[in-house]
């Protein structure tokens, strides 16, 4: 992974000994918390219910074990001992004293780390395929890529106020897991360039990205993303927070115009000045080479008999493995989301044992996916009995990826001062009804993704089931959604049926899932596919208690 | 966002921390221009009256005017100034990006409004050279903007060169 050098350090140094000064200076009284709030959130750090939240940026997730490591250090030192991973590839501690946070940063900057840009108007956190560098599907490898876009994004002095937050999220694999086209730029690493996609996102109003330019030549990445900056930076509009991301602009202007706009202002721009030369995009290739690959005698029958003695060993090979470009490797899913806990969630003792098993079989390297879940993006086939029985001690062993119960939830009104409803409870309970691990796998791959509002930070428009939080005179109550999807076939989910209150959903999402049974084809044949084939209508009945 | 150490009184001083006398007029709607004064018009008059000025004038721009209207008129304009009307609207900092690097403008980029100490370095690579500050300590709040970062990832307006270009500059030596 990539490794900071002295220009990359000092530029973390700075910015710390700049938001400590703000510490201080908001700690002696000198600043109000109406001055500091826009320092504070440059920084990552929120105000939330009960306490201040810090957000670690995670650069497109990737982390090596020293660095999850600190986090559990973290966790124990300054938190009540737990770490939330979040939808963006990211680290947020949810109590924290402002007092502690300068020192924070200070362990953080020791690992290579920080919390620039984690909140705010400004270009966010680069996400991308948690398999990256690994799967057997990938056309060409993303990481360098948004450690070039990391560089070029951390303190743009020309776009750290734009109209709205701003997410940029890279795939080079046929299928898509970064979901680009829910993203304000999506890109796709093609061997002809990158298909630049714009205008996607989630919140009040979703839309799919629309593909403004293909054959984007990686050296000319950067000064075109500028050019899509800055048209949006100008003309993105301010007088409404809930109309200012670009997905509005693009959607106003229509997407061949902005096309039009940004090749303009492509055309203006110095383009050999801005765009880092092919020296430095090599040099951070460099820093992404495959692991020093162990030649371990895999022995199947070996592995089989482990699966015979051990059926719940047996279903996480199922479910938690996933194709590597090497025939005696795989990469292997950490599910966060044991039945009846908060998504996303881990204890320092779940972090430090995640570093141990990252250091003794998956050559010291973790990510965050997109779905909260912890990866371990290369590990040896001959290892994975070990492994397993390693993370079953920490209840890490849970073997729902890509399942019914996988399900990511927004924090909702246990956290969030916006929220109309819970989220995390409900999440809770559905997986609770869903707690039999072989309906589960009958079942197969389902993803419900559940919001506790209309900004969407649950991602309930592409959850094959979404669901959302809204307040009925006063009452908690939720609206189901059926058929988003956020892969290579993205598409938004539409509200099905009547809003039902919170201890009606795990029953309706159950009549919902029966009905599916007994309509696929086959087991190959999924969720998602029959909503497609037969319509969400089929399912709106099923939602309701019958008479 | 109030100002920091915040003063009644507000301060022109230059990006090299050098207080300066404002030796410009912000004309009214109502007021003649006299012959190449130390006049600045607002953006509507500049684009309607430019054309038959002669000598060199001000401009404001608002964060909503399009600066590249100003282009043929460059060789009379010494003064921009870019308003910022609330610190959280960025367009500014486009504005004075084009007029550097696109326009080639040589002259002075004045930041006005709600100019923040913690702003003062992003508006510095961005090509501003002067402001209007409200602090109780400009000079303090100038020096900490140029002395906060020592090198940007980025190229923009300022003298900077991208660390990428520096980093080629340590392995050539
Ligand atoms: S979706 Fe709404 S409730 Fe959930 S975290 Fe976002 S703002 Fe809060």
């Amino acid at each position: 992974m990539y490794v900071y050098d002295q220009f990359d350090h000092a530029l973390v140094r700075e910015r710390n000994a700049e938001f400590s000064d703000q510490v201080a200076r908001r700690l002696s009284g000198e600043l109000s918390e109406d001055q500091f709030k826009p320092l504070r959130l440059m920084n990552g750090l929120y105000l939330q219910l009960h306490a201040y939240m810090l957000r670690i940026a995670i650069p497109y997730g990737v982390l090596s074990s020293v660095q999850m490591r600190k986090f559990a250090h973290i966790a124990r030192t300054y938190d009540r001992d737990f770490g939330h991973f979040t939808t963006r590839q990211n680290l947020q501690f949810n109590w924290i004293k402002l007092a502690d946070t300068p020192k924070i940063l200070e362990e953080l900057a020791e690992v290579e780390m920080h919390a620039m840009q984690t909140s705010g108007n400004c270009i966010r956190n680069t996400t991308t395929d948690q398999f990256s560098g690994a799967a057997k599907d990938e056309l060409d490898d993303p990481r360098p890529w948004a450690e070039l876009i990391r560089q070029w994004s951390t303190i743009h002095p020309e776009f750290t106020f734009l109209p709205r937050k701003f997410k940029i999220a890279i795939t080079g694999a046929t299928k898509d897991r970064a979901a680009i086209r829910v993203h304000d730029i999506g890109l796709h690493l093609t061997p002809k360039g990158f298909e630049v996609y714009v205008g996607g996102g989630m919140g009040r109003t979703p839309h799919l990205g629309h593909l403004i330019k293909s054959g984007v030549p990686g050296e000319k990445l950067l000064s075109y993303l500028e050019a899509c900056l800055r048209v949006y930076n100008r003309y993105g509009r301010r007088d409404n927070i809930y109309k200012a991301r670009i997905k509005i602009l693009v959607s106003a202007l229509g997407p061949d115009e902005y096309a039009r706009q940004v090749e303009e202002e492509w055309n203006t721009l110095d383009q050999a000045a801005i765009d880092a030369p092919y020296y430095e995009i090599d040099r951070i290739r460099s820093f992404f080479p495959d692991p020093a690959f162990a030649d371990k005698a895999f022995d199947q029958a070996a592995l089989d008999r482990a699966k015979a003695a051990d059926p719940a060993f047996a279903r996480w090979v199922r479910n938690n493995t996933h194709p590597h470009k090497r025939d005696d490797h795989v990469s292997v899913t950490i599910s966060t989301k044991p039945v009846g806990l908060p998504p996303g969630d881990a204890s320092s003792a779940q972090m430090d044992v995640m570093a141990d098993v990252a250091d003794s079989f998956a050559y010291s390297e973790l990510r965050v996916a997109h779905d909260q879940n912890i990866i371990l993006p290369h590990v040896a086939k001959a290892d994975l009995y070990d492994l397993y029985q390693q993370l079953d001690r920490v209840n890490l062993s849970t073997a729902n990826a890509k399942k019914i119960s996988d399900i990511i939830a927004c924090p909702g009104l246990d956290y969030c001062t916006l929220a109309n409803a819970r989220s995390i409870p409900l999440s809770q309970e559905i997986s609770k009804r869903f707690a039999d691990a072989d309906l589960t796998d009958e079942i197969g791959e389902l993803e419900i993704k559940i919001s506790g509002c209309i900004n969407a930070c649950g991602h309930h428009h592409v959850g094959h089931i979404g669901i959302l939080g809204v307040d009925k005179q006063g009452i908690e109550f939720y609206q189901i959604l059926l058929g988003g999807r956020a892969d290579e076939k993205a598409a938004l989910g539409v509200i099905t049926g009547k809003g039902l209150p919170a201890e009606a959903v795990p029953a309706a999402i159950e009549r919902v899932v029966r009905l599916y049974l007994q309509l696929r084809t086959s087991p190959a044949e999924r969720f998602i596919d029959v909503v497609e084939r037969l319509g969400r209508e089929t399912f709106a009945e099923a939602l309701h208690e019958p008479a | 966002m109030s100002q920091l150490n915040s003063s009644a009184t507000p301060t022109l001083i230059a990006k090299d921390g050098t207080r300066i006398l404002d030796g410009w007029a912000l004309l009214n709607d109502e007021d003649v221009v006299g012959a190449d004064g130390p006049y600045v018009l607002g953006f509507e008059r500049a684009l309607t009256e430019l054309p038959g000025l002669n000598g060199k004038y001000g401009v404001r721009v608002n964060p909503g005017d399009d600066i590249r209207l100003l282009t043929p008129y460059m060789e009379k304009i010494a003064l921009v100034e870019v308003n910022f009307p609330g610190y959280r609207d960025g367009r500014g900092y486009s504005n004075a990006r084009i007029l550097r690097s696109d326009l080639n403008y040589q002259g002075e980029i004045r930041a006005v409004g709600d100019v923040l100490r913690d702003q003062l370095f992003l508006m510095l690579r961005c090509g501003f050279n002067e402001f209007v500050l409200k602090d109780a300590d400009p000079e303090g709040a100038i020096k900490a903007a140029t002395d906060r970062f020592e090198n940007a990832y980025q190229t923009a307006a300022d003298a900077r060169q991208p660390i990428w270009a520096l980093r080629q500059k340590l392995t050539e030596a």
